[in-house]
C-alpha cells in the first residue's frame, strides 16, 4: 500500500509519517506542490493527503492534475483552513474526504483505511479480526459466526478500534470519532465509557475475547497478539 | 423634546411677556388718548355753554341734551374750578349701565353763578377700545401661527438633510459590509457634519476590518502548530514505558489540547458568521432541523434523565445557510442540556415564527445582559468555552431575527423570533 503525504510542515510530516509507518504502509512525502505535481505524475499511489495550502501552489490543483490522468488514488485533503468552501470545491473536484487540522493521527488512520477499504476490488471487504467479522456495507458484526447487534455507536467505536488496532487512543480522539464537532461541548468522557461497556458485554456474550486494554486513565488500547 | 418644539417653546417664552408689556403699554396709551378727546371735546361744550350764558338775558336753568344729563344751573357757590369724573348711570331703554365721562364747571355771568354739566358717554371710547384689543390678540394669533408654520417648514426643508443623516447614523451597521457614505449636503455645517461622519466611520470600518483579519489570520495560523502537538502527544501515547503519572500528565495536555482547539475552531466559525462568510442561502423547514437535532443529542439528554417535552406545531419554512441553522439550534441545545441539572427538563415549542426553548436550572450567576456576550460564562460551568451562545446571538443578528432571554419558576427560556 503506497501512500503520498503532501504537506509543508516538517514536523507534522514527521509525526504522520511515523504514525503510519506502523501499519504496513510505504509513505512517501512531497513538502511542496513542484515535487508534489511531480511524484503524484509520475508514480501511482493507492492514498494521498494533500494540504490545500503549499508554497508554490495549491493542493487542489494537485486534486485537478490527479484527476485529469485518472488517477485511482483516493484523495484525502488534510487543511488548516477549515472553511467549507474549500472543502466543497475539493469534493467537487474529486477528493474523497476531508479533516481539518488540527487532526487526530487515529482519525486519519481510520479514515485512510475506509477509504482504502471503499477503493478495493479484491471482493473480499469483510474485515476479520480473530474471531470478529465486520462487513463495512451491510455494518454488520459477526463473533465466531454469530451476528451481534450493534448500536451505531457502538459499531462506529469498534471499528475505530480494529482500524487503531495495537495502538492508544485517547478518549478524545474516540469522542471526535463518534460526536465531531459536537465532542467539544460535552462531558463525552462518560458517554465513552457507556458505549464501550455496553460494546465489551455484547462482544463478550458471544464468546470474544476482550481486547480493550484500558490505560490508565488516558485512553484504550485494541490489543491483539 | 424635538428641535421644532424647543425652538417654538423658548420662543413662546421670551414672546409671550414682551407682547404682554406691549399690549398693556399700547393699551394705556390708547386709552390716555382717548380720554383726552373726550375731554377736550367735553371742555368744547362748555365753552359753547359759558358762550350761551353770557348771552343769557335773565338767568336761567337750561337742559343741554335731550337725556337731561348735561345743564347749566344756576349755583350760589363761586367755585372756579373744571372737575372731571367718570359715572354710570342705569339706562332705562338699554337696561344697563352706561358709563359717561361728566365736566362739571363753574361760570358766573352778571355775578350769578352757573354750574355747567357736560356729559358724554364713553361707549364710543370703550367699543374702540376693544375693538383695538381685538386687533391686537389677532395680530399676536397671527404672528404664533406664522411662526409655527414658518419654523414647520424650516425644519422640512432645512433640516432636512440633518434627519437624513440622522436616519442613516441610526442604521448604521458596522457589520454590514458595505461601507456607508453620507451624501454631501447642501447646508455648510450639514456637510461638515457628513464629511466629519465619513471620516468616523471610515476609521471605524478599517480599523474593525482589521481586527477582524487578525482574528482571522490568528485563529488560521494556530491550526498547524496544534495540529503537531496533537501528533505528538497521539506518538507519546504509544511508548510502552510511560509510568502512570507520565500518562496522567499527557491527559492533561491532551484535554487542554482539546479545549484549545474547540476554542480556535469556534472563534474561526465566529469570525465567518460575522465576515458573512456563508452566504449560500436555502430554503429550509426549521422544523425539522429542530427535529433532527433532537435526535442527535437523544442519548446526551438520556444521560441526564432529562425529560424532554416537543409541541412542534408548525413548518416554518425559512431561508438560511443550512449550516449556520444546524448550528443555531445545536448550540441552543446543548445549552440547555449542559446548564440543565439531573433528571430537569427541556421544553421545544415552534408555533407560527416563534421558537420557545426552555431548561430547568439554577438562576444565571452572571447579568442577564452579558448572556450572549463572548467568553463571559456562568461560575458553575468550568468545561464551557462561552462562545456557545454568541454563536447564536450572531447567526440571530445576521438573519435579523430576534432573541431574548428570561428566567421564570427555575427555567431558562431562550425566544427565538424568525421574521
Amino acid at each position: 500500500m503506497k501512500i503520498l503525504l503532501i504537506e509543508d510542515e516538517p514536523e507534522l510530516r514527521k509525526s504522520i509519517k511515523q504514525y503510519l509507518s506502523q501499519e504496513s504502509y510505504i509513505v512517501e512525502s512531497a513538502s511542496d506542490f513542484i515535487t508534489a505535481s511531480e511524484k503524484s505524475s509520475d508514480y501511482d499511489y493507492d492514498c494521498i493527503l494533500v494540504d490545500i495550502t503549499l508554497p508554490k501552489g495549491s493542493g487542489l490543483d494537485i486534486i485537478k492534475q490527479l484527476k485529469l490522468k485518472n488517477s485511482k488514488a483516493g484523495i484525502i485533503i488534510i487543511s488548516a483552513k477549515n472553511s467549507s468552501d474549500d472543502k466543497i470545491i475539493g469534493l467537487d473536484l474529486g477528493a474523497d474526504d476531508y479533516l481539518a487540522k488540527p487532526f487526530d493521527l487515529a482519525e486519519l488512520n481510520s479514515r485512510i483505511k475506509a477509504l482504502i477499504r471503499r477503493r478495493s476490488f479484491d471482493g473480499n471487504k469483510a474485515i476479520v479480526v480473530n474471531e470478529i467479522t465486520i462487513i463495512p456495507e451491510e455494518r454488520t458484526v459477526k463473533v465466531n459466526n454469530e451476528q451481534v447487534n450493534l448500536t451505531a455507536k457502538e459499531y462506529d467505536l469498534l471499528l475505530f478500534f480494529i482500524a487503531n488496532k495495537n495502538r492508544v487512543v485517547s478518549k478524545n480522539s474516540i469522542a471526535e470519532h463518534l460526536w465531531g464537532d459536537d465532542s467539544d461541548q460535552m462531558d463525552s468522557h462518560d458517554f465513552i465509557y457507556v458505549h464501550l461497556r455496553n460494546l465489551r458485554k455484547k462482544l463478550a456474550e458471544k464468546g470474544c475475547t476482550d481486547y480493550v486494554q484500558t490505560i490508565y486513565g488516558i485512553g484504550y488500547n485494541f490489543k491483539i497478539n | 423634546m424635538k428641535l421644532i418644539s424647543k425652538t417654538i417653546l423658548y420662543y413662546l417664552l421670551i414672546s409671550f411677556p414682551l407682547l404682554l408689556l406691549a399690549g398693556m403699554f399700547s393699551y394705556f396709551l390708547i386709552k390716555s388718548e382717548l380720554r383726552d378727546g373726550t375731554d377736550e371735546s367735553l371742555m368744547k361744550e362748555t365753552v359753547n355753554a359759558k358762550k350761551l350764558i353770557n348771552a343769557f338775558k335773565e338767568p336761567h336753568t337750561v337742559y343741554l341734551s335731550s337725556d337731561s344729563l348735561s345743564y347749566i344751573k344756576i349755583v350760589y357757590s363761586d367755585k372756579r374750578s373744571n372737575i372731571y369724573s367718570d359715572t354710570s348711570i342705569y339706562d332705562i331703554p338699554e337696561q344697563e349701565f352706561v358709563r359717561y365721562r361728566v365736566l362739571k364747571s363753574y361760570h358766573t355771568s352778571n355775578n350769578i353763578n352757573y354750574l355747567i354739566t357736560v356729559s358724554k358717554t364713553t361707549l364710543e371710547e370703550d367699543e374702540l377700545m376693544e375693538g383695538l384689543l381685538s386687533a391686537f390678540v389677532m395680530i399676536v394669533g397671527f404672528l404664533v401661527f406664522a411662526f409655527f408654520i414658518v419654523n414647520w417648514l424650516l425644519s422640512k426643508t432645512l433640516w432636512k438633510p440633518f434627519y437624513k443623516t440622522l436616519t442613516e447614523l441610526n442604521n448604521y451597521n458596522i457589520k454590514k459590509r458595505e461601507h456607508h457614505r453620507f451624501e454631501a449636503a447642501t447646508t455648510n455645517e450639514f456637510n461638515q457634519l457628513n464629511v466629519a461622519l465619513n471620516k468616523m466611520t471610515e476609521k471605524i470600518y478599517s480599523d474593525f476590518s482589521q481586527q477582524k483579519e487578525f482574528t482571522e489570520n490568528a485563529s488560521h495560523e494556530m491550526q498547524t502548530p496544534l495540529a503537531i502537538v496533537k501528533a505528538n502527544i497521539s506518538l507519546l501515547m504509544q511508548s510502552s514505558n510511560l509510568k502512570e503519572e507520565e500518562m496522567n500528565q499527557l491527559q492533561t495536555i491532551d484535554n487542554t489540547l482539546k479545549k484549545l482547539s474547540a476554542l480556535n475552531k469556534t472563534l474561526i466559525l465566529l469570525t465567518k458568521i460575522e465576515n458573512n462568510q456563508f452566504q449560500e442561502n436555502t430554503t429550509i423547514d426549521f422544523k425539522e432541523t429542530i427535529t433532527k437535532a433532537l435526535s442527535n443529542y437523544s442519548d446526551l439528554i438520556e444521560a441526564k434523565k432529562i425529560q424532554l417535552e416537543t409541541n412542534l406545531l408548525d413548518k416554518l419554512i425559512i431561508n438560511i445557510n443550512p449550516l449556520l441553522a444546524d448550528i443555531l439550534i445545536s448550540n441552543l441545545l446543548q445549552n440547555a442540556i449542559r446548564h440543565n441539572e439531573e433528571g430537569g427538563k427541556i421544553i421545544v415549542s415552534l408555533k407560527g415564527k416563534t421558537l420557545k426553548l426552555s431548561n430547568s436550572g439554577e438562576p444565571l450567576t452572571i447579568n442577564k445582559a452579558d448572556l450572549f456576550i463572548r467568553f463571559k460564562k456562568d461560575d458553575t460551568s468550568k468545561d464551557s468555552l462561552g462562545l456557545g451562545l454568541s454563536i447564536v446571538k450572531s447567526i440571530v443578528d445576521t438573519y435579523n431575527y430576534q432573541i431574548e432571554y428570561h428566567y421564570e419558576n427555575s427555567l431558562h427560556t431562550f425566544i427565538i423570533q424568525f421574521c
